[in-house]
């Protein structure tokens, strides 16, 4: 009793295991996000004609369930009868067999590239809110200073918009944490690499081996892995927007 | 040559943003076996959705996945706008602080509340039941939220009339209230509905036997199941995508609407 489970995880191999590899999904997954997001923000505040029939592209995967998604992903990247493997035959070489999701390479960039297709337009709906509320004025003052596209953006944009990018990599610590759905779908934590002397997922993150826990009826070690969890994605979410607050 | 180079990037973005979705499409409408062949369909054929609704039982899974999410998000939008009220227009014991413990109950990853949740709904003896999948999601702290800071803004003077005209404190909520706020109230209830709709992971775990399972769920268990199936797969996934994608496009000022004020209220 006690802390027994706590314990248990401490000792854990794949515990660990599971946390480095969720912290590299974030590392690829977040800064991929807010880039693709900003990106797609910048393009519709052109108010060119049909903006808003491309706004609607933009958006609408991001309602859609990371599961289903998730298995029509799997059917593109898939070896041999794949769609992309098939386009891209004389470039990947062994990748043709396995498939993107079937290789220790390729497999965390390939989930979150469909992962930051299906969600960058949430993030592009907050980076326009925040680009809405610049005023020209500011940009018209750095004309006359000389700065030209790149700067604006760089000295002026990013800047001012920094809220929103904060709040962006405090929702993709917390999607990272608890990213379940997607891989159960794309992966279901393989393929197996060998590390640490022993078989390990290479896409076996925390939200997989929480549940690996539960569906093996060892609900102790899934509570306390629950409650990990959640200390890391509170901690890392208050030191995040503290360090922010201080810059 | 700007606009030119501008709709050049935007169309061929969109087309990478709605590739799967075309790609599955398109599958489902092929004809049994010929998925592997990378060609456009020759012949579009409904055969695939056809087995898959009635054959595959995703008919009774559709119809789980709607039971499911309609009452969820009516009874939590219901619900949220009742506490919005009471929040935003009553004093009560400890209310602010009561609040912002909601407010911060949000940045729990979703995830985690599940065996908690799990241990509870067993105990209840509701696996397996609707009640098991519905019940646990009705208070929804960000609809809450969201109805709150719209309800603040009605003046007091019109709820003091009406209390005046001798109705009373429900009335005022339901002919007053409810209606002033109706926007966001149509919001929350459009982001439950789309919450629910993909809730997959609890829907996993609680629907246990055929009967209950909902459209991702038996996808789940078709995936294993029919393995080289994947003319049938696509079509089952399509079932689910299609029509929370009609809704969207339909209602799209009211999904935009609830995540910029979410984002820039919270």
């Amino acid at each position: 009793m006690g802390l027994k489970n706590y314990l248990f995880l401490f000792h854990d191999k794949e515990f660990w295991w599971a946390l480095v590899v969720t912290l590299y999904y974030a590392l690829i997954i977040i800064p991929l996000n807010i880039v693709v997001s900003l990106l797609l923000a910048i393009l519709l505040r052109k108010r060119y004609k049909l903006n808003s029939m491309y706004r609607t592209f933009f958006f609408l995967p991001f309602v859609l369930d990371a599961f289903v998604v998730g298995i029509v992903w799997t059917f593109i990247y898939a070896g041999r009868y794949g769609l992309l493997v098939n386009i891209l035959k004389p470039l990947i070489g062994s990748i043709y067999e396995t498939g993107f999701l079937g290789s220790a390479k390729t497999v965390m960039p390939s989930v979150a590239l469909a992962m930051t297709l299906k969600g960058a337009g949430f993030g592009m709906i907050l980076y326009i809110a925040a680009l809405d509320g610049i005023p020209k004025e500011v940009y018209e003052a750095a004309e006359l200073d000389g700065a030209t596209g790149l700067k604006k953006l760089w000295y002026i944009t990013v800047p001012l918009i920094q809220p929103v990018t904060t709040f962006m990599v405090i929702i993709g610590i917390i999607a990272a944490l608890s990213a379940f759905a997607e891989f159960y779908a794309m992966t279901g934590g393989g393929p197996i690499v060998y590390k640490w002397g022993a078989p390990l997922g290479m896409t076996k993150v925390t939200g997989l081996y929480l549940f690996n826990h539960f569906s093996n009826l060892r609900l102790g070690l899934a509570a306390a892995t629950s409650f990990v969890l959640l200390v890391l994605a509170l901690g890392l979410s208050i030191t995040y927007s503290k360090i922010q607050r201080k810059q | 040559m700007k606009k030119f180079l501008w709709y050049f990037t935007v169309t061929l973005l969109a087309i990478i943003f709605m590739f799967p979705f075309v790609w599955m499409l398109l599958t489902a409408l092929k004809e049994p076996g010929t998925a592997l062949v990378l060609s456009l369909p020759k012949k579009l054929t409904l055969y695939n959705f056809k087995k898959v609704l009635f054959e595959f039982g995703f008919s009774r899974f559709f119809l789980n996945s709607l039971i499911v999410a309609l009452s969820s998000a009516t009874v939590s939008t219901l619900f949220a706008s009742l506490a919005a009220f009471a929040f935003a227009k009553k004093s009560f014991f400890m209310k602010e602080y009561l609040f912002w413990l909601f407010i911060a109950s949000m940045m729990v990853p979703g995830l985690l509340y599940v065996i908690p949740q799990f241990l509870i709904v067993y105990k209840l003896g509701w696996i397996n039941t609707y009640w098991g999948m519905i019940v646990p999601h009705l208070a929804n702290v960000f609809g809450l939220f969201l109805i709150t800071q719209f309800m603040r803004q009605v003046p007091d003077s019109l709820l003091e009339s009406a209390r005046i005209d001798g109705a009373s404190e429900f009335k005022i909520w339901w002919r007053i209230m409810v209606p002033l706020a109706f926007p966001i109230v149509a919001t929350v209830f459009l982001l439950n509905f789309q919450f629910h709709w993909s809730n997959f992971l609890w829907q996993l775990i609680v629907a246990q036997s055929e009967k209950m399972y909902t459209v991702p769920v038996g996808l789940a268990m078709f995936k294993s199941a029919h393995e080289e199936a994947y003319t049938l797969e696509m079509a089952a996934s399509s079932v689910s995508i299609v029509p929370i994608s009609l809704l969207f496009i339909f209602a799209q000022r009211y999904f935009i609407e609830g995540i910029t004020q979410g984002a820039v209220k919270g």
